[in-house]
This record gives structure tokens, sequence and C-alpha cells, in this order.
């Protein structure tokens, strides 16, 4: 799917669910089915948007949560990407590491928290450690699964070719495992940003996750419907940008059927 | 190829965070100079932890012990943050520090938060007077560490209800509203202002305040951590100080109080004002002295709906060496406040 030969529908039927939603949610607020001030209408929660963007609240939220998600992710790539490729060139080291791996992977980020207090405080560093505890793993996992279907015969080929060590890595494993792991790290990066509203709970003064729990605290449901709407937005943009990885030519090769 | 683009997105990456966390850091702003000493005091935004945002806006222009709130939005987490050392003092409900307390963390209570301030709300639609009427029913507590629970199971025991004729279930407090519109649940006691929105939307009614139930009813203390009454005693002082005479202040300028913490709770001034005023002793902030006596009626409910297992001495329990002889209200400049 390329995004220049999008036909006049395709472009139309998103604008319409968008447009068809909002008048939905209108109406339902309208015919006051749910009281007021737990369900409030889009233009309460307009108008809350533009108090959080007036107050610079917004902005400073969207700053913090950023920069942890960033930082968890970064950190999660640039560990998660090397211990894959050792786990899935060593058969033994995969034997050892893997089935912990895989326990971790299944933890809930959210039973973390009391640990994350314990070891880092409040504030950026446990938000940013939940965020890295929930991408880490799949990362490493998705790492190990690229490198275990590269064919044998490209090794084979490069060997013949006299690659070796680091020249092999650059040239033969990571090209080969790039569209996987390009595919894995987009849905992460879906992960981490879910992640931040839980992460953000532990008590911190500012982020789009401790605006909503905030919001709920302080009886303010308009504020937290603006809280979703912005993180749900930014979570698109993120998506996008990553998507923009699978345009790199070197890497197109996997993504075209 | 890949290697400039990938190199590229590397780059790219690594910028997005430096400028990220410059954003956030702000290194060019200057660091301002605190000469004070200072301490993070831990609430949760309840108009019963009022005094402590109250404390924290006095000190902000006070030449004492500078006192910084830090909002939770639960109390585990306080919990958590206390037994990790990264919290030396906070508000929380009663039974919670006693059980604390026995669980062997070295902490002491110093003085209340407040006193009533909480309050049992009904479906409108429902025609209770007392709990006899509440028989079958689904009712919602904040937590079984509560003193909300404690004292709903002894007013039970006073009316002849059984224990078990009444479903509880916990739930946090910003939720019980929405739960009372949807008839999830059919009543719920809790800390203000959660009762006062059901109220406010007009999904609920008040069946009793807590002073009808237990006059000068408690539900939160102030507790501190022994390191800090040991190595830092002057600022413990200071601290409940600062509480009793915030709380002495609010108690006549409940306006203005209002006015003060709701930005610090981020809550419509109008809910807080309501809680405040509606009527004038919802809540009060005097008689904040511990007294044996309230401890020890709550520690003993609380061994006997079996959340306490051991009858914790209440000498280990509360330090009231720390209380000022006279209260005088606090020195409120209200320049800044209600931002």
């Amino acid at each position: 799917m390329t995004e220049t030969k999008r036909t006049s529908g395709e472009r139309v039927l998103p604008v319409a669910v968008v447009i068809g939603s909002l008048l939905l949610w209108w109406g339902l607020a309208a015919a006051h089915v749910f009281p007021e001030s737990l369900f409030p209408d889009p233009l309460a929660v307009g108008k809350g948007v533009v108090e959080e963007v007036i107050t610079g609240r917004l902005f400073n939220d969207l700053v913090a949560s950023l920069f942890r998600v960033t930082a968890g992710f970064l950190l999660a790539v640039v560990l998660g990407i090397p211990l894959g490729l050792v786990l899935g060139s060593y058969g033994r080291a995969r034997a050892a590491l893997l089935p912990a791996v895989n326990f971790f992977r299944n933890l809930s980020p959210l039973a973390w928290i009391p640990f994350a207090i314990l070891w880092f405080g409040i504030g950026d560093s446990p938000a940013v450690f939940l965020i890295f505890m929930a991408s880490f793993f799949p990362i490493v996992l998705a790492t190990v699964a690229a490198v275990a279907t590269i064919p044998m015969v490209y090794f084979r080929v490069a060997h013949d070719y006299g690659l070796t060590g680091g020249e092999m890595l650059m040239r033969v494993t990571l090209p080969a495992i790039a569209p996987q792991v390009i595919t894995v790290l987009r849905v992460t990066a879906g992960l981490a940003w879910v992640v931040v509203v839980a992460a953000e709970m532990i008590a911190g003064r500012d982020g789009l996750g401790f605006a909503i729990w905030d919001a709920r605290n302080g009886l303010r449901i308009d504020l937290l419907v603006s809280g979703m709407i912005v993180i749900g937005l930014i979570g698109v943009v993120i998506d996008r940008l990553l998507f923009r990885l699978t345009r790199i030519p070197s890497v197109r090769w996997g993504y075209e059927r | 190829m890949i290697r400039s683009s990938m190199a590229r997105w590397i780059v790219g990456a690594f910028g997005l965070l430096l400028v990220l966390g410059l954003l956030r850091f702000k290194p060019w702003q200057e660091e301002v100079v605190r000469p004070r000493q200072q301490l993070t005091v831990g609430f949760l935004p309840v108009t019963c932890h009022l005094t402590c945002p109250v404390t924290d806006f006095a000190t902000k222009t006070s030449t004492s012990t500078r006192f910084q709130s830090q909002r939770f939005t639960d109390f585990p987490t306080v919990v958590e943050a206390i037994k990790g050392g990264r919290l030396e003092a906070s508000f929380m409900i009663a039974p919670l520090a006693m059980k604390m307390r026995e669980q062997g963390l070295p902490i002491k209570i110093v003085y209340l938060g407040h006193r009533d301030g909480s309050t049992v709300i009904v479906r409108k639609d429902i025609p209770a007077r007392s709990l006899v009427d509440l028989r079958g029913k689904t009712f919602a507590i904040p937590s079984i560490y509560s003193n909300q629970y404690l004292v709903i199971r002894k007013l039970m025991e006073d009316q002849g209800v059984g224990a078990d004729e009444i479903k509880f279930v916990q739930m946090a407090p910003p939720d019980m509203p929405a739960a009372l519109a949807a008839k999830a649940i059919d009543a719920y006691f809790v800390g203000e202002p959660h009762a006062a929105k059901a109220e406010l939307d007009g999904s609920g009614r008040v069946l009793y305040y807590a002073k009808d139930i237990w006059p000068h009813f408690i539900s939160c203390v102030l507790v501190v951590h022994e390191k800090l009454i040991k190595e830092h005693p002057d600022v413990v002082r200071d601290l409940v100080r600062g509480i009793a005479e915030s709380g002495e202040w609010a108690e006549t300028h409940r306006l203005a109080a209002a006015k003060v913490a709701s930005p610090y709770f981020r809550q419509d001034e109008k809910v807080v004002r309501y809680v405040l005023t509606q009527p004038k002793d919802r809540v009060s902030y005097r008689m904040l002295t511990p007294t044996d006596e309230d401890m020890l009626v709550i520690r003993d409910m609380a061994i006997k709906v079996g959340i306490l297992k051991t009858p914790i001495a209440m000498s280990d329990l509360i330090d009231r060496e720390f209380i000022p002889k006279d209260i005088r209200p606090a020195d409120i400049d209200m320049a800044g406040a209600g931002k």
C-alpha cells in the first residue's frame, strides 16, 4: 500500500468515521444518558484542551511523557537488539536465557510498580524503567526470532567472500533481520506509549498519563478525555513516523509482497 | 545504503532524546537557591488532607522550613515510597498507618489531618434511612484499611446488621460517583470531595455525615518516619506547627482555603468550596491531637475485623511531642492563591 495511490474514498472514509463518532458522542451527551459531569460533551472536552494549552500544562505534560517514552524505548532498543543478536547466534546462550526472557515478557509492567518505586524512587526514572520493561523483552524475542530465520546460505556465501565478524554482522545479519526488527519496533513503540499512562501513575508532577490520573482524582472527566485524545493522536504520529523506517531503500524488500 | 539511512535514524533518535531532555530539564534556568531546610510531605487530593497544600502554600513565603507537598494518587504508592525511603512524611488513613507500624516500619503518628469530613452517600432512588435498609446492597469503601470501613462495620453492629448482610467492594474514591450513577453500587462511604460529587451530580444523597455516626471522626493522620524525628526534630516540629496553624486558618477562612487548595488538588474550586461550607461542620481542622482513646477505638475495631493482628502499643504508634501549645491561625498572604 502506497500513500499516493489512495482513492478519494480512502481519504473520505476515515474523516467520516471521526465525524460520525463525534456526532454519536455529542448525541449521547446531549440526551443526558449519563450524568453530565461523568460524560462531558465534545465542547466541554474541547474547552478542557484549550485550558490545558493556555496554561502551558499540555506542552509540559507532552514533553515529560515523550521524554520518558523515548528514553525507556531507546534504552530497550540499545540493549535489546544486541542481546537478541547474541541469543540468536549462540545456541547455548539461547538455551540458558530464552526461558527467562519469555517469562519476563509475560509480566505486566504494572506489577513492577512497587519495585520501580523501591529502586528508582519517584519521578522520571521509575516511569522510564516501566517503559523499558514493557518494550525490552518483545524486542529481544523478535530479534532472536529474526536471526534464527536467516537462511544459512547467506552466511556461507558471505564466508566465501571472506567476510568475518563485524563485517558479517553489518553486511549480512543486520540487513537480513532489519525488516522484522523494524516491524517489532513499531509494535513496541506503540506498547511503550500505552504503558506511559500506567507508568506515570507513580506520583509524578507531570506527564500525559499523570494528567489522566490527576484529572480522575480531581473529578475532571473533561480533562481526562482531552488527555485521552492527545495520547491517541500522538500514538498515531509515532506510528506514522516509525512507518517511515520501512521506506528505507535497503529494507523495503522485506515489506514487498 | 543501509548504513547511511540507519545512521540518520540513530542520530535522529538520540537527537530527539536530547531535545526532549533539554526541554524537560531546562538547564538554562538557574536553580533557585534554597538556603532553608526542605521536606516533602505526601498527600492525596481529598479535603481530609487540605492542611498539607495549605502548609505548602504558607511556607512558600515563610522563613521556617519549606514544606513541599507531593500529590499521590493512591495509598499503596505512598506506603511504597515510605518503605523505599523516598518519602519521610505523609498524610494517610489511620488503620493503614497502624498496619505499617505492625509490619515493623518505624513510623509515628504525630498529628491528625482533620476531624469528620467523610460522608455516607446512597443512591437517590433508594429510600434507605439507615444501614438496616441497605441489607443485601453493594456498598463501596476506599480500602479495608480505611477507617470508613471500620466505622461502618461498627455502625452495622450497633444497628443489628450482620457482617455479611452488606456486600462491600473496595474501589478508588474517584470512581465511586460514576459507579453510583451507573447503579453498579448502591451506597458508599468516603472522604470528601468524592461524596459531595455524587450530591452535586444529583445521583446520590447524604445518608450520614461522619459526625452523625462518630462525632469528631478521624480518617487520616500525619505520619513521619522515626529517622526524621531522630535526625531533624526541628523540621518535624515546624511541620506539625505548620499543619496546626494551617488548620486553624482553614477553619476560619473556608472560602480562601478552597481557593488555595483547589489548584494543588487540581479540582474544581466550586466542589472544594461546597465541601468546606455545606454544611460548615462537614469537615473540621481543629482538635487535631491524636489521643490514645481515639486511636484505641480504631485499633480495636481493626483487630476485630481482622486487618490488624497484634494490639500495637499506643506509645509505639503516637508521638505527641511536637504539638504546639498555642495554635494561632497561619499568616497567609493570598497573593498568588488559586494558581
